[in-house]
């Protein structure tokens, strides 16, 4: 982004600070909706604090004070003060990603946690953002024109997604394939303003998926789906989400009904980013007893992983975390989602709730039946 | 400094990382206000937290700045001077007593006028909503004196007694609040006013750490009605009738495509065929009243000249909610062009087609183009006076340097144009009014800046900002 084009986008903000509440009406609740202001206090952590510190990068009068690097890494890129600002101010900008651009100048001027330097050596080294070495082997899978992109995260974090969606893969019937040596997609780099640092990694994954000839990716993770929509070329291939590709296929899948009472909780990448919202809604309607909590769909609240934060920032995230699982109690037995690091991060603050992802309890629907 | 503040507040809640306080540098008044970061800001938890910074500041001549939410669109919180503490009050967020029984609420500094409806829907009451967005201060709005509302029928006060704490550390309270906290619900104690003389100040005597003030029944039975003309002297005698004879719970006249975009909440809709001018009114009251009310306005409206408009319903509900539950569109003025500025006055109904002749003139004059000027009229109840709040309002490109150069220069010519025609007041003090007004106003000047020196010999209440 061009400088006067944030600049535009600075002086549009009003500062009325209505991105931080969801929205009033009908309902009266007054409710948080930013994470990072509502944890940090000071106006630097809302968006209009953070615009305003990002106008003074832009005219060099904000140096490197002890504080910048929370100021601009410690918000999750969640995206919710984007939703209720277009409603009022027509900005033509996403906040997040004007807010990921001012970590990219920051990157420009090496002012970035350690932690994020940390996961692209890791990347470097390893092909992957948790530094694993041991490679993780499957059953060659190389047919089909569906390609399982499983993403980092669900691969050697939270492999129970990635069984439960090669198992529901199955199920459907579907010829997919898997790349043997799959590479982060990126999406931490980009997200953490480290883009030059994620050109190779978008280079070798272009690479693998045009070898693979596939015509379609599926994701579980949407930082990765998100990351091939908005920071990669277009490959000419269908990009789908996990749930949606369920949803397509619902009705070929012999799913019982689990008898749960559940509650959704919208990943950011997922909802806001890329607009997907009534895909998992539908699967879990036929599965389940759906509950939504109070800050749903656009406007929910952030599970606290997202940005960076889960690495540089590990308290505020983990408290974000705690506030949704607050929510998610008050609602319902379960909480579900449809992204692995909200499952890790949602897990972690879940003070005794069951946390799944949304292929997690298709394949348990499956299993019943069987 | 700084290590002092510590000792007071504790570790967590002051800072003088200068990225911080850049963050309270600048708000959207930026035409007027140049940014300026404060030295530190500081963040108490507690109203003896509030008394000890004053006087750790009191006794070293450090500017301070309260700031309960910031929003004041104003630059009000902007430091003028070097070396200033920002006082943020957003910690101080207590609604401490809704009163069913006696139609009040109090609260803290950081209670916005969202969290205050959240908490006084179930009693169906309501405070009367100034048209800022739901974020804002209920303490500072009405301090303000913010009594240019939503609900014409609220009236003019709101507030009843407050508690403010002075720079050498004694503490007021106001009205009945001087005999005792538990009685805090009426305006006048014993002898002068000294809340209506202490309010409509920016943080210039004191901090006021609580504050009292009246709520407002929620009807259910409401019905709006939106009545086109094609000029304002056209609309005159309507609105001047269904105001005087007290019949609406709301009422404002505005041009068809600025501040109705926030009433309907939506910019998806062709403003461009609304008549020049539309008087958005709502009639609201208990059985019986409500439809007695109501047959008098549709009367009204037959004899009018207006031409009574179909609005979609999901539109007048929007209406319906931010009247009298909220306004959390009328931000949308942002939205327009992108920025937006207004000279907002006080004065009767009779002089308003002259208000709207001299705004078009002095926009015209400065070089602001035509299709940037707008117009906002809100009569007041009760109708003594034909009071009627009214903003000259301005959207424009906030990012265009050339603009923000024109609108400077309407606001210089503007205001004498005004004092001349004849005003009540200005709807509250800020950068530019103040200069064209003392010499208006003879002695009332001197006594004001004598009081306020007597309250704050060191001039250490967010100087700069009045005199
Ligand atoms: C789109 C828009 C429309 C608006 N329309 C209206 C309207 O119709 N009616 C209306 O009344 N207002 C309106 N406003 C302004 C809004 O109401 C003000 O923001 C509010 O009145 C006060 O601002 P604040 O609550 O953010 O206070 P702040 O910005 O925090 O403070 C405002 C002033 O009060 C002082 N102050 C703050 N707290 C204290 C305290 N505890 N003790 C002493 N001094 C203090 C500050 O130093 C400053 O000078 C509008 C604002 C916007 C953005
Ligand atoms: S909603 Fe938009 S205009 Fe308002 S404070 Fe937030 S970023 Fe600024
Ligand atoms: S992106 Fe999310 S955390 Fe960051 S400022 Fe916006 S709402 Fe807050």
């Amino acid at each position: 982004m061009r400088s006067e084009e944030l600049k535009r986008a600075i002086y549009r903000c009003g500062k009325c600070k209505l991105c931080s509440i969801t929205t009033f009406h009908p309902a009266r609740d007054y409710l948080p909706l930013c994470p990072s202001g509502t944890y940090y206090k000071y106006q630097a952590f809302y968006a209009p604090g953070r615009l305003e510190v990002l106008r003074g990068i832009l005219d060099e009068e904000v140096g490197n004070t002890g504080e910048l690097l929370k100021i601009a890494y410690g918000c999750t890129l969640c995206g919710a003060c984007h939703e209720k600002c277009k409603e009022i101010s027509s900005i033509d900008l996403n906040h997040a990603e004007i807010f990921e651009d001012m970590r990219n100048r920051l990157v420009g001027r090496g002012i970035l946690p350690e932690a994020h330097r940390e996961i692209t050596e890791r990347v470097r080294e390893t092909g992957n953002a948790y530094g694993v070495t041991t490679k993780k082997t499957y059953p060659s899978r190389r047919s089909g024109d569906t390609l399982y992109f499983i993403g980092c995260t669900s691969r050697y974090r939270e492999p129970e997604i990635m069984d439960s969606m090669i198992a529901v893969l199955e199920a459907i019937g579907e010829e997919f394939s898997i790349l043997d040596d799959e590479t982060c997609c990126g999406s931490v780099l980009f997200r953490t303003g480290q883009r030059d640092a994620a050109r190779e990694l978008v280079e070798r994954n272009i690479r693998a998926i045009e070898e693979s000839g596939a015509k379609r990716l599926v994701f579980t993770c949407p930082g990765c789906m998100m990351t091939f929509k908005k920071n990669y070329p277009d490959l000419g291939v269908e990009l789908l989400h996990s749930t949606e590709f369920i949803a397509q296929h619902l009705n070929d899948l012999k799913v019982r009904h689990l008898g749960m009472n559940v509650t959704y909780h919208d990943p950011c990448h997922l909802g806001r980013h890329l607009g997907i919202y009534d895909a998992p809604r539908e699967i879990l309607n036929r599965i389940a007893n759906l509950h939504e909590m109070k800050r749903t769909r656009e406007q929910a609240w952030c599970c606290g992983s997202g940005g960076g934060v889960k690495s540089a920032f590990g308290d505020f995230a983990l408290w974000t975390a705690g506030e949704r699982v607050k929510e998610a109690k008050l609602t319902a037995d379960v909480l579900t989602s449809a992204c692995p690091f909200c499952k890790r991060n949602l897990a972690e603050a879940s003070d005794g709730m069951e946390v799944y992802d949304i292929v997690e309890l298709v394949k348990l629907a499956l299993e019943v039946q069987s | 400094m700084k290590e002092s503040l510590k000792q007071i507040v504790g570790d967590e809640y002051i800072t003088d990382d200068s990225a911080i306080c850049y963050s309270y540098s600048r708000d959207q008044h930026w035409n007027f206000v140049p940014a300026k970061s404060p030295a530190c800001v500081v963040m108490p938890g507690t109203r003896e937290e509030v008394r000890e910074i004053l006087l750790f500041a009191n006794k070293n001549r450090i500017p301070v700045i309260p700031w309960s939410t910031g929003i004041n669109v104003r630059g009000l919180t902007i430091p003028v001077h070097d070396n200033s503490i920002l006082l943020d009050l957003s910690r101080l967020n207590r609604i401490i007593e809704i009163n069913e029984e006696m139609m009040t609420a109090t609260v803290e500094p950081a209670v916005t006028f969202g969290m205050l409806m959240a908490a006084t829907d179930k009693f169906k009451l309501r405070p009367a909503f100034p048209d800022a967005p739901l974020t804002v201060s209920v303490l500072a709005n009405n301090y303000l004196r913010g009594i240019y509302q939503t609900s014409s029928a609220d009236g003019h006060d709101h507030t009843l007694s407050f508690e403010m704490i002075l720079p050498n550390g004694e503490i007021i309270k106001t009205g009945s609040r001087a005999f005792s906290d538990d009685m805090p619900y009426f305006r006048y104690g014993v002898g002068p006013d000294i809340a209506g003389m202490m309010a409509a100040s920016p943080g210039t005597w004191g901090v006021v750490t609580e504050l009292t003030l009246k709520l407002y029944p929620v009807y259910d039975l409401q019905q709006a009605y939106f009545v086109g003309f094609d000029t304002v002297e056209d609309s005159m005698e309507f609105i001047r009738n269904i105001n005087r004879d007290e019949l609406v719970e709301s009422c404002r006249l505005l041009d068809h495509h600025s501040y109705i975009t926030g009433l309907f909440g939506t910019f998806d809709y062709d403003y461009e065929k609304l008549p020049e001018f539309v008087a958005c009114i709502l009639v609201a009251g208990i059985d019986g009243i409500f439809q007695a009310k109501d047959t008098l306005v549709r009367d009204h409206i037959g004899k009018s000249v207006g031409v009574l408009l179909d609005i979609p319903e999901k539109l007048r509900t929007h209406f319906r909610e931010e009247t009298l539950a909220g306004s959390e569109k009328s931000c949308m003025v942002f939205g327009v062009r992108g920025n937006y500025h207004c000279i907002g006055i006080y004065g009767p109904l009779t002089h308003v087609p002259a208000y709207w002749e001299l705004h078009k003139k002095a926009a015209a004059d400065a070089g602001i183009p035509a299709d940037h000027v707008y117009f906002y009229v809100n009569p007041i109840g009760r109708f003594h006076g034909q009071l009627c709040y009214v903003e000259l309002d301005i959207f424009y490109d906030g990012a265009d340097p050339d603009l923000g150069k024109k609108i400077q220069e309407y606001n210089r010519i503007q205001f004498p144009r005004l004092l001349d025609a004849g005003i009540y007041g200005w709807f509250r003090p800020y950068a530019g009014i103040i200069e064209p007004t003392l010499d208006r106003i003879g002695y009332q000047a001197e006594l004001w800046k004598k009081f306020m020196e007597f309250a704050d010999p060191n001039h250490i209440m967010n100087p700069g900002k009045l005199f």
